[in-house]
């Protein structure tokens, strides 16, 4: 039997190869198959999520909330030292000099990444902005937003801090941080189907024993996790559900 | 058992006594002082059934000025600051006994005297249909929402002082 392995669409082009090193090293390490499905949107992953049982998930963190309450999904695991953080960016010769310049209809690029969206709205509250007084403008990643911030194209851009991190150093020289996330207790998260539990515990041991063979911090570099996993039980995943709840409004 | 009264801050405070929904009282102090919230951060609490803090992000522990030992195990009104009217928690545990989500501006009061405003959710955890307790977020405020409460809570605390 081999297993459907679904990797959230939120991660950097770069780290395509990191993942299939990892599934690569996950089978031989557990001895089940696995199969790596890379949705590259949000809607290809929820069609994924409809269509076929996926045995396992890394999840975005708003994502994981459906699936472990509605779907039943066993959290497992979750990268260690790795939180989900955000930033607001706007060009390096922008007026706007803190967070509290922008203005309602504000000009704002973001991409589709909904837990971005969703801590940047809570960051601009200080500002007293809501969402209906900004003008969003959608871009396809974020180096076009990069771009679009740098250029004066919008007042600012939403970035996911690890995305606004591997921008080149000549882009991040050309944007200046208003203000960068430091939540500390979002993360991604592992999840098994409820019908793959059998395989929990080896897949468990694969995961959490990445970075105690040679070679696995070559592995965790390519995926931008150089912590590795660290186990995470159901009451610590609920724990960031309740915690996300009290983000959504 | 309540908590003990507060030291006094050096420098000018106001001295008041706060008796608690649970019927305990205590001295705290205030000062003018206004520690601002940190940028981008989140202060997380847990707390049991009774209120009793079990969990506290670094963010609560450095904006509160108390130690984490100090917190897990302390009621969380340890926070109330005497600016605060009752009538503003007023649906606070009616909201989250029922299930709900609660959300409103407060001030807290820290131990030096100090004060911080937030914009403070709860949620209650609910496990398996149960709730077993109760996570509050305190987020940055927005300072016009806040510089429209200020009048709303003194005229608030006004009738409570009256009334009783």
């Amino acid at each position: 039997m081999t297993l459907k392995f679904l990797i959230a669409p939120d991660f950097s082009p770069e780290r395509f190869a990191g993942w299939h090193m990892l599934n690569t090293t996950l089978q031989r390490r557990s001895g089940l198959r696995l199969h790596l499905v890379t949705p590259v949107s949000a809607n290809e992953q929820s069609e994924a999520l409809a269509r076929d049982q996926i045995d396992l998930v890394y999840a975005n963190p708003f994502d994981a909330v459906d699936m472990i309450r509605t779907k039943g999904y066993q959290p497992f695991a979750r990268p260690k030292q790795r939180f989900d953080e955000m930033v607001i960016a706007t060009g390096a010769g922008s007026d706007i000099a803190a967070l509290e310049d922008l203005k309602p209809g504000c000009r704002i690029a973001l991409t589709e990444n909904r837990d971005v969206k969703l801590i940047g709205l809570r960051l601009l509250e200080p500002a007293d902005l809501t969402e209906s007084l900004i003008e969003w403008v959608r871009v396809d990643s974020y180096q076009a937003a990069a771009r679009k911030a740098l250029k004066g194209e919008v007042d600012a851009a939403f970035f996911l801090a690890d995305a606004y991190a591997s921008l080149t150093q000549l882009t991040r020289n050309q944007l200046r941080i208003l203000v960068e996330s430091a939540i500390h207790d979002i993360s991604h998260v592992l999840l098994v189907h409820p019908q793959s539990l059998a395989e929990l515990p080896a897949l468990g041991t694969a995961f959490l024993e990445i970075g105690k063979s040679t070679g696995d911090a070559e592995l965790l570099a390519a995926l931008g996790l150089v912590h590795g996993f660290e186990a995470m039980d159901q009451e610590q995943a609920e724990f960031m559900i309740d915690l996300m709840d009290t983000l959504m409004d | 058992m309540g908590i003990t009264d507060m030291a006094q801050p050096d420098g000018p405070s106001r001295q008041s006594r706060l008796t608690y929904t649970d019927g305990t009282s205590r001295i705290v102090y205030a000062t003018e002082r206004e520690v601002a919230f940190p940028q981008g951060h989140l202060i997380v609490s847990r707390t049991d059934l009774a209120g009793i803090i079990t969990h506290a992000n670094d963010a609560f522990v450095e904006m509160s000025g108390y130690t984490r030992e100090e917190l897990i195990g302390a009621p969380h009104h340890i926070l109330r600051h005497p600016d605060m009217p009752k009538l503003a928690f007023k649906s606070l545990w009616d909201d989250v006994a029922t299930g709900k989500k609660w959300h409103g501006y407060v001030k807290n009061l820290r131990k030096d005297g100090a004060f911080y405003w937030v914009y403070a959710t709860a949620v209650p955890n609910i496990r398996n249909g149960n709730i077993v307790g109760y996570t509050s977020v305190r987020r940055k405020p927005s300072r016009g929402k806040i510089n429209e409460l200020i009048p709303v809570y003194q005229q608030w605390l006004d009738q409570e002082s009256t009334a009783s």
